[in-house]
């Protein structure tokens, strides 16, 4: 009740206002272009930020492809040089090198691309 | 064009990012925005620029809009900040262009501004304070109400009243304004 009354009181204009609101009163700009200028900045910006995440990991994996590969390698020579009747079997349970590493990457890239398209 | 109140568009864009949702919201508001940014610097370009920024600001500030006030509130309350936090960057490249013994860039600018200021309004506005000038444009080119500059520039109703007070009173003094009443 309070706030309608203070509102009507603020609608109720004497001349030096409505003097002040024709002298600050002023043409409307056109557009011209400026709303899609800056939906295409926008546009622009959303896309940066869902192609850095992707783009991160792949370089990541592409860096870490070597020494991921070293250690698959180094853990998969320690458990073929354990003794046999600690692990049983192995030699034939165990997939070979490049098919771990492949496999995770497809995994990887598989999960990514998930997120992108759910994106 | 997409139809639909503000708020049906603000929430378009803060459920999915719709970008022609806010494109819209932008079509619709951006004269005021830039009418307000114009008379607060007085220079048009800068004045687009920092409307751009607002832009692209509120975009990111988007779900912090409540829709309890209007959205040109909120717009113009961003695009004061906008224009304050422009300001201070100005004067601090200002201070260490002096230091280094330049003339002020800045400096130069607003000569070329108070050289260009030949309209009424420019005259009116240039008796007021940043403050004040913020704040009258709000209140009497927007059409703001007293609570919306309130929420725009965070001061309470009251200082707000006695800022367009203070304002007016300073246009009454410094100008015959009964002379543009009757032409």
């Amino acid at each position: 009740m309070t706030s309608k009354i203070i509102n009507m009181a603020e609608r109720i204009k004497d001349a030096e206002d409505r003097l002040l609101e024709s002298m600050f009163e002023s043409a409307p700009i056109a557009d011209n272009g400026f709303s899609g200028q800056i939906v295409k900045r926008i546009r622009r910006k959303l896309w940066i930020r869902r192609i850095t995440l992707p783009v991160a990991v792949l370089l990541g994996l592409l860096v870490a492809f070597r020494p991921m590969a070293a250690i698959v390698k180094g853990v998969y020579g320690l458990l073929l040089s354990m003794p046999g009747d600690l692990v049983p079997s192995l030699e034939g349970s165990l997939p070979s090198l490049q098919l771990i590493v492949t496999g995770a990457l497809i995994l990887f890239v598989a999960m990514f691309s998930l997120s992108m398209l759910e994106d | 064009m997409i139809s639909g109140e503000d708020n049906e568009l603000v929430a378009r864009v803060v459920a999915s990012q719709d970008t022609r949702a806010f494109g819209e919201l932008i079509r619709r508001h951006q004269s005021h925005v830039r009418n307000f940014l114009r008379k607060l610097s007085g220079d048009m370009s800068a004045a687009d620029d920092l409307a751009q920024d607002c832009f692209m600001r509120a975009w990111d500030k988007l779900h912090t809009y409540s829709g309890s006030g209007s959205f040109i509130g909120w717009l113009l309350k961003i695009a004061y900040t906008t224009f304050l936090q422009s300001k201070r960057k100005s004067k601090r490249y200002a201070e260490i262009l002096e230091q280094v013994g330049h003339v002020s860039a800045a400096e130069s600018r607003t000569h070329t501004v108070q050289a260009d200021e030949t309209g009424d309004l420019d005259k009116f506005l240039a008796v007021l304070s940043e403050e004040e000038r913020a704040i009258m444009v709000m209140s009497y080119a927007c059409g703001l109400s007293h609570r919306e500059i309130s929420e725009a520039t965070a001061m309470p109703v009251g200082s707000v009243k006695s800022v367009i007070f203070r304002g007016k009173e300073k246009i009454r003094t410094s100008f015959d304004i009964k002379d543009h009443q009757h032409g």
